[in-house]
């Protein structure tokens, strides 16, 4: 403690003063002059491991799949240059380019991605482990997989973040103890689970990036998002609420991008259920919500109320001609009505004394859900059906599909995990049912029409299967569209060609540059 | 070294030996059960952690089950990892694959580096007003101090860390609002700590400024003709000294306890800020050694706190002296 | 979670280390205190009558979302529009009787722990000062954590007990090391000498000296429990959405703080005032 004099009291309170002045003076200098691109976002990086890195380093173009694709959502080449099929599309060739180099200096060998990509088949998380691989092998030029039946969709598989390639010297006894891609930026530094520093990578076969140095910062609160963008303490920042994106609308020298994601807002309905197997109860509940109304409310942007499951941002998918989903409380109590549903004095309805009463099952790691879910939670009570909302951990929603309990499970379905929406839709349908798809709900003109697509049908007829699916799905409502999802980001004014993947797969950072001062 | 000196300290280390043992025990134990009675499964919720909501699902939670052999009996699970605890091996992390040893390491150094920084500002802040304040009681300075003590004790640290996000970096643009790693994003929420502890630090300061000041021994080192700066630094400082170490220790393990609410709040990469994500994801290994690092670091701070009292105190040396 | 739980480290005479939860004068009510009382008795009628009054905390009107504060609804509508006054009477409530619960079941078990642990000494004095030393080295904020984390469908039992755990071992600590001195006092020697029996000691002797010991301790504790439970909702652990809560209600207004500012004020002000309140009516500190 310092010396208990007016002197020592007035030089503590100096030094107090010029500490907080110091470090605030170099922050500024640091804010003007560097030449590093800061990133912030909601999601912490977990893990290097590539299933369970949440795809950071494919987004920093740290790392490469072999197949990659562009803003239309269509596939590109990637890390291999070419690729094609043989026996049926019982077997693929990917050629790997002939000058590719790992960041540690070791060439890009068919050894070394065969045996990332070996890692990732045996990685049950993995898209990858749901092809019938039976194996992989190098081949003098590239990879080859021997399926054991025939995968057209395997090319979109392959751009999936856990199938990325990496060298040799990454893995120690299993795990991977050190992230070495062979992208255009390698890793300076990586601080589990917060920061992720890159630079340049100068061997990169391609064109050199413009910008030299990139950080990535996990920032959990989205209000502190928020404030480091209006403050510019990030260049680009992630996953704004709707109070956070007004703020950066108000503010001068930041502005908000934002794509349409191929990703729904849905509720999930257990077809075995007593209650919700009978179809005009399903109906009912879509009429009574309020999509629009939750939309503007919750997401401030009306546009975003679903009026069938798949956006329109998978636009070989979504059907422009379809009739819309509406919101009609009045014919959703009809279709109770018919359906044996009274309501009593109190409003609820009954039937045969039983209150029509569900849970609905949901998670807060997307903070729209949960307010969704009472958004959904208020509309329904309008028709007089009582919902109980259980937010829980995100695991409860498969959890519960397996052991049978789950109501109604709301969550966020994204519908491209790898580039061909054909696998997703594939696997949502699935007569057996699927963790974040259909449960007990099956339809033997949609599993023909998903077969059909997976047999390499003609343009027309595979028109023709998606029609059939989309149709039958808004009539049957075994999925309840609620919203689409808009990403947005808030950027700099001395960042430039900044574009936001329609498929949230990377964020091609190595496009971006600094804006002419 | 005298006997009693040695026998103080023999105490010492016994008592806190042993308060570290029980808690380590309790800790472990709790941690345990709570983990085991959270509801739902706990392969799911790893797999949930591991590979976020797109892709956990049945297949990759079986996977998570066979690989952690979560089908073990509970007991077997407890005992096992007890067993590694005597044998100083904390594990893995479940969710990042990560020794738990390194992870909980590095969010020990960051809640250290709070907590330290924390009590510097605290200290020269709440010093600073206390002294202040005792130089004319009841005049309006001190009466400043009594209010400001009272607002800042009534404000709990999240709402104090709110307003200077609003303050100093919103308002004024002077300090990144949140971050971690580097030595201005420390500023604000070493700050926010510190202005919470301030104001009862600047009381005890004051209160044991003026006793000291008014004591025979104060009174007679004056008449003495000793100067007005010796006799504070020889006799008040060192005897205040003997109040507000332990008083210092306390206010530590209040720090630390603040350091959750905090951490989260600035994004800064604790041991706070572990804990309530180990809880989340059920990674056992980590909340037990994070919970146990904040334990025994409570336990630690004690120890430091009986040691600096007995160096500083000069009574029990003088028993020992004339015994 | 930032007050002064423990009156440790080591046994460095407790009320030096603790001014302000000790220091205990005259019994007289200050204006300072009157005030207190005062405003706690409106924000409590406010908590217990309002709930009654206001409409469901609830109820969302989306179309009325972030609505400014008018004559029918004083306190504005939050992002849902949900009517602010209710939810804050709402939450008013949960705080004040979460918090006196607590403290009630802490100040009874602690208080009777601390009695028995002087009038019994022996083995019930080593057990009890042992699970004492054990809880005091363990961050409150460490259990109340893991307890609230259990109650995953938000209810508030876990809350309820992990407070109380935390608290007792305070009360334990100060009554047992005053009841010692008592215990040992002359006065008491002579009640016993006399065959005066147990309950004239413990209501002649022992309570007249504990009572300001446990009440200083209790308004304190107070101002402890309704920190923690608002800290836990800031941190969104322990209580749900759309449960009502003083710190939950902070952490949702905070992001409209400009163009809303009436979702923060509000709750803010409350829980400032309640805090200080509590504060306000402790007696009279240490005088100089």
């Amino acid at each position: 403690m310092g010396r208990f004099t007016r002197t020592g009291v007035a030089m503590g309170l100096a030094t107090a003063l010029a500490a907080s002045a110091a470090c605030s003076g170099g922050e500024r200098t640091e804010r003007s002059d560097s030449n590093t691109l800061r990133i912030a976002g909601p999601f912490e990086v977990h893990s290097l491991e590539p299933a369970a890195s949440d795809g950071f380093f494919t987004r920093l173009q740290v790392v490469e799949t072999l197949v990659s694709s562009d803003m239309r959502g269509e596939l590109t080449p990637g890390l291999a240059t070419s690729w094609s099929d043989a026996k049926g599309m019982r077997s693929w060739t990917f050629e790997l380019p002939e000058d590719a180099e790992f960041h540690d200096g070791t060439p890009v060998t068919p050894d070394a991605v065969a045996a990332s990509l070996e890692a990732a088949a045996d990685e049950a998380a993995s898209p990858l482990a749901d092809a019938p691989v039976r194996r992989i092998v190098p081949v003098d030029s590239g990879v080859r997989f021997d399926l054991s039946a025939p995968y057209p969709t395997l090319p979109a598989v392959l751009t999936h973040y856990s199938t990325a390639a990496l060298a040799p010297a990454s893995y120690d006894d299993g795990h991977v103890t050190e992230v070495i891609g062979s992208g255009p930026y390698e890793i300076d530094r990586v601080e589990l689970p917060a920061s992720i520093e890159v630079s340049r990578f100068d061997e990169w076969r391609g064109d050199q990036p413009a910008i030299e140095k990139i950080s990535f910062q996990a920032v959990g609160r989205a209000e502190s998002r928020a404030l480091m963008a209006v403050s510019f303490q990030a260049d680009v920042v992630f996953g704004l609420e709707p109070a956070g994106r007004e703020r950066v609308a108000a503010t001068n020298g930041v502005a908000m991008e934002s794509s349409l994601q191929p990703r729904t807002l849905l509720l999930k309905v257990n077809a075995d259920h007593p209650v919700l197997g009978d179809v005009r109860v399903r109906q009912a509940l879509s009429l009574a919500l309020d999509r629009a109304g939750m939309a503007d409310a919750v997401l401030r942007e009306k546009e975003l109320a679903a009026t069938q499951l798949l956006p329109p941002s998978l636009r070989t998918w979504h059907e422009d001609g379809l009739e819309p989903l509406e919101h009609d409380p009045d014919a959703a109590r009809d279709l109770l009505a018919e359906a044996g549903w009274k309501p009593d004095e109190s409003g609820t309805l009954r039937k045969d004394g039983t209150p029509l009463r569900l849970t609905l099952t949901t998670y807060p790691d997307r903070p729209e859900l949960p307010a969704l879910a009472t958004a959904i939670q208020a509309s329904l009570r309008e028709i007089g059906v009582e919902i109980e909302v259980d937010v829980t951990n995100s695991s409860e929603i498969p959890a519960r599909h397996q052991d049978g309990s789950l109501e109604l499970g709301l969550f966020a379905r994204h519908f491209a995990l790898v580039a061909d929406p054909l696998v997703t839709v594939a696997e949502t349908f699935a007569p057996q049912g699927e963790d974040w798809g259909v449960m007990n709900w099956r339809d033997g003109e949609v599993t023909k029409a998903v077969d059909g697509l997976l047999h390499s049908p003609s343009d027309d007829e595979a028109q023709e299967y998606r029609t059939r699916i989309v149709e039958t799905a808004q009539q049957e409502l075994p999925l309840i569209p609620v919203a689409w999802y808009r990403m947005n980001a808030a950027v700099s004014d001395r960042v430039a060609n900044f574009e936001l993947d329609p498929l949230e797969r990377t964020w091609r950072v190595a496009d971006v540059s600094w804006a002419e001062q | 070294m005298s006997d009693t000196r040695r026998r103080l300290i023999a105490s010492v280390l016994l008592r806190r030996t042993g308060q570290g043992l029980g808690v380590a025990l309790a800790v472990s134990v709790l941690c345990f059960l709570v983990v085991r009675q959270l509801p739902g499964d706990a392969a799911y919720r790893i797999a949930a952690g591991r590979y976020g909501d797109d892709l956990v699902n049945a297949e990759s939670a079986a996977a998570v089950r066979a690989e952690l052999g979560l089908d073990r009996s509970a007991w077997q699970q407890l005992g096992d990892w007890l067993l590694d605890l005597v044998q100083l091996d904390f594990g893995r992390s479940l969710v990042s694959s990560r020794p738990v040893l390194a992870e909980v390491g590095y969010y020990l150094l960051g809640t250290l580096q709070l907590t330290a920084a924390a009590l510097g500002i605290a200290i020269v802040l709440g010093g600073t007003i206390g002294v202040v304040a005792a130089r004319r009681p009841g005049g309006v300075l001190d009466r400043l101090t009594t209010a400001w003590v009272a607002l800042v004790r009534a404000l709990p640290p999240f709402l104090l860390g709110l307003l200077l996000i609003l303050l100093l970096s919103v308002h004024f643009g002077l300090l990144p609002a949140v971050g971690h790693g580097n030595s201005s994003s420390l500023v604000l929420p070493a700050l926010t700590l510190a202005v919470g502890i301030s104001g009862l630090i600047a009381r005890v300061t004051r209160d044991t400024v003026i006793d000291v000041t008014n004591s025979e021994q104060v009174q007679f080192a004056r008449t003495k003709g000793l100067g007005e700066r010796v006799v504070l630094v020889r006799h008040v400082l060192r005897n205040t000294g003997v109040v507000l170490v332990p008083y210092l220790g306390a206010q530590a393990v209040i720090l630390i306890e603040g350091v959750v609410v905090v951490e989260s709040l600035f994004a800064w990469q604790g041991l706070g800020h572990a804990l309530v994500h180990a809880v989340f994801w059920r990674d056992v290994p980590v909340l037990q050694a994070a919970a146990l690092a904040l334990a025994r670091l409570v336990v630690a701070i004690n120890t430091v706190v009986d040691f600096a009292v007995l160096g500083l105190d000069p009574r029990p040396r003088r028993k020992g002296v004339l015994a | 979670m930032r007050t002064a739980r423990r009156s440790e480290p080591s046994d460095v005479n407790t009320a030096l280390v603790r001014p302000d939860a000790i220091a205990e004068t005259s019994g007289r009510w200050s204006a300072s205190r009157v005030l207190a009382a005062s405003v706690l008795v409106v924000i409590a009628a406010f908590g217990i009558i309002g709930p009654l009054m206001l409409p469901d905390p609830a109820t969302q009107d989306l179309s009325r979302f972030l609505e400014p504060p008018t004559w029918a609804e004083p306190l504005g509508r939050d992002d849902y529009g949900r009517s602010v006054i209710a939810r804050l009477a709402h939450a008013t409530r949960l705080s004040l009787v979460l918090a006196a619960l607590c403290v009630g079941t802490a100040l009874v078990l602690g208080t009777a722990a601390g009695i028995a642990s002087a009038w019994f000494g022996g083995w019930v004095d080593a057990a009890l000062r042992g699970l004492s030393e054990v809880l005091v080295a363990l961050p409150a904020l460490l259990v109340v954590l893991l307890f609230a984390a259990l109650a995953a469908d938000g209810s508030l039992w876990t809350l309820y007990i992990g407070l109380a755990l935390v608290q007792w071992v305070e009360y334990f600590r100060v009554v047992r090391a005053r009841s010692g001195l008592v215990l040992g006092s002359p006065a008491v020697e002579a009640a016993s000498l006399l065959r005066l029996g147990p309950v004239h000691v413990l209501r002649r002797h022992l309570w007249p000296e504990l009572r300001p010991l446990v009440t200083t301790l209790a308004s304190l504790g107070m101002v402890t429990c309704i920190l923690a439970v608002s800290t836990l909702g800031f941190i969104k652990v322990g209580l749900k959405p759309p449960r009502a809560e003083l710190g939950l209600m902070v952490t949702e207004g905070f992001p409209f703080y400009d163009s809303a500012p009436w979702m923060s004020v509000a709750p803010v002000l409350v829980l400032f005032l309640l805090t200080a309140c509590f504060l306000g009516l402790r007696r009279t500190e240490v005088t100089t």
